[in-house]
């Protein structure tokens, strides 16, 4: 895939399919539909940087933007932490964990509308 | 500004995740059985619990929805991962897709126990979207005469054969366990055949049936009589060469020649309520489905998770025994490890929660003996 245009695209927690949790500073994830995360004796775990990342999965925010605001936290140069971001979405996408929101015109002045930009 | 660590995101195979540990150290519970409701459409020989299906009495005194959502958020909040479903028969529930669903969206990893004679295509259907942990299902029988005789109910053989194979054709993760009785002793062997035939799960049986707990005279001595001898459960347990073999490989701790119970007159060394606990039909909270004892209940409609174990976890680790057959005879025992024997069960048996039990006694040092012949036969 263009690398470019892999960072100019919006992803989304698939919230029907798995749930995050945070148990005692762990942070896992945890697949309730059938088909997620082929975990079914494993645990996805994400640490403090996956679950920065997987907070700031909006549906907004492109991948460059989220690798923007990753470089001003984080003490690594931005082609790491794109290359990090990029791993991190595959594996995420792979699992069905979470979704690519397809992000129309939008317009000046109004809000974003989650639902109608969620496929 | 942070450093970046090298991974993300790992899998991690689910005995080895480290939170388990640190939840255990913590004695925070990993874990809750959610008893559904004591009412069961079958009228099982040996059962420890069950009222008929249309006993309105007890459908009253069961949670509500609501009341299971509340407890439920803060057993989550509180680090839960896995929670079992059991009854009586949870399927018994008219809210169960409710209830299972409200469970899984909140991220718990859930089991449950069912005798799958209520299972409908709808809860394939559900369980096939939003698949169980496992559920557990107990063959009574391989034949419409056992499986009736052990459950009394007529059409249940046919009713269970055609809700676990739904079950099986549609891919559900099934797990086939037995509880072994006079009623089915015979039929054990076809029993374990069906079920290493039908699930890739090590079979396991349990031959020790513990007494009701609503203490209803008639149907403990229908369990009693329902019994093996020790002789018996050793010959079952010696059939089962994964089990003696298990049995053998722990032998140091089971049987330990110089054994002095660590803790003194303390009763329970089982430690019950440093992982789990147990929510009973009405919401009484335990920390174990045996310890049905009211100094060690809590009303969870009346108060929290955390304030139950604050109440009753010290009371437990503190309860003692003065009493001469227990320091004389279970607290200096070198095989408690192969006995029945626990404050609960002795409970439900005596009454009292530090006496000896004639009959644990008899199939511990059965055990034991049968141990020890195969300890010697194979060197």
């Amino acid at each position: 895939m263009n690398k470019t245009k892999w960072f100019t695209k919006s992803f989304i927690p698939a919230h029907e399919a798995v749930v995050a949790r945070q148990i005692q500073g762990e942070f896992v994830l945890i697949p309730i539909l059938s088909g997620i995360g082929d975990l079914e004796d494993a645990i996805f775990s994400l640490n403090e940087t996956g679950k920065a990342i997987w907070n700031k999965l909006d549906g907004k925010k492109t991948l460059a933007q989220i690798t923007q605001e990753l470089a001003k936290e984080y003490q690594a140069s931005p082609s790491r932490i794109a290359n990090d971001v990029a791993g991190l979405i595959k594996e995420l996408l792979k699992r069905k964990m979470i979704e690519e929101v397809k992000v129309g015109p939008v317009k000046e002045n109004k809000p974003f509308s989650r639902k109608k930009s969620v496929r | 500004m942070k450093k970046i660590p090298s991974r993300f995101a790992k899998v991690i195979p689910m005995p080895r995740f480290p939170l388990w540990e640190r939840l255990h150290s913590q004695k925070k519970a990993l874990s809750l059985d959610l008893e559904l409701t004591c009412r069961c459409n079958l009228n099982c020989r040996h059962c420890y619990i069950n009222l008929s299906a249309g006993d309105k009495k007890a459908q009253e005194k069961e949670l509500s929805f609501n009341q299971i959502k509340r407890i439920v958020d803060e057993a989550a909040c509180q680090g839960a991962v896995w929670c079992l479903l059991t009854g009586g028969e949870p399927l018994l529930r008219k809210d169960f897709f409710e209830i299972y669903l409200y469970l899984k969206q909140k991220g718990l990893l859930v089991s449950l126990f069912t005798n799958a004679t209520l299972i409908t295509p709808a809860h394939v259907e559900l369980f096939k979207k939003y698949p169980p942990r496992d559920i557990e299902v107990t063959v009574y029988g391989v034949t419409k005469e056992t499986y009736e005789r052990v459950t009394r109910c007529k059409g249940s053989f046919k009713a269970f054969w055609r809700g676990l194979n739904l079950l099986l054709k549609n891919g559900v993760r099934v797990r086939l366990k037995s509880t072994v009785m006079r009623a089915n002793f015979k039929e054990l062997a076809l029993i374990r055949e069906f079920c290493n035939q039908h699930t890739k799960d090590y079979f396991r049986f349990d031959p020790f049936l513990h007494l009701r707990l609503d203490r209803n005279p008639a149907r403990n001595r229908e369990i009693v009589a329902e019994r093996l001898t020790p002789e018996e459960i050793v010959q079952i347990e010696r059939d089962d060469h994964k089990r003696i073999h298990a049995l053998k490989k722990d032998c140091d701790r089971l049987i330990q020649e110089r054994f002095r119970y660590p803790k003194g007159n303390r009763l329970f060394y089982c430690g019950a309520g440093s992982g789990s606990f147990y929510i009973t039909y009405d919401g009484y909270f335990k920390l174990c489905s045996s310890l049905h004892h009211p100094r060690f209940m809590y009303d969870l409609k009346k108060g929290s998770i955390r304030n139950a174990f604050n109440k009753i976890r010290p009371r437990v680790l503190s309860a003692v025994s003065y009493k001469e057959g227990f320091l004389k005879k279970c607290s200096v025992c070198s095989i408690v490890n192969l006995c029945l024997w626990c404050p609960a069960h002795t409970y439900l048996e005596t009454k009292t929660l530090d006496s000896p039990v004639d009959y644990f006694c008899a199939v511990a040092h059965a055990r034991k003996e049968a141990i020890e012949k195969a300890i010697i036969r194979k060197k």
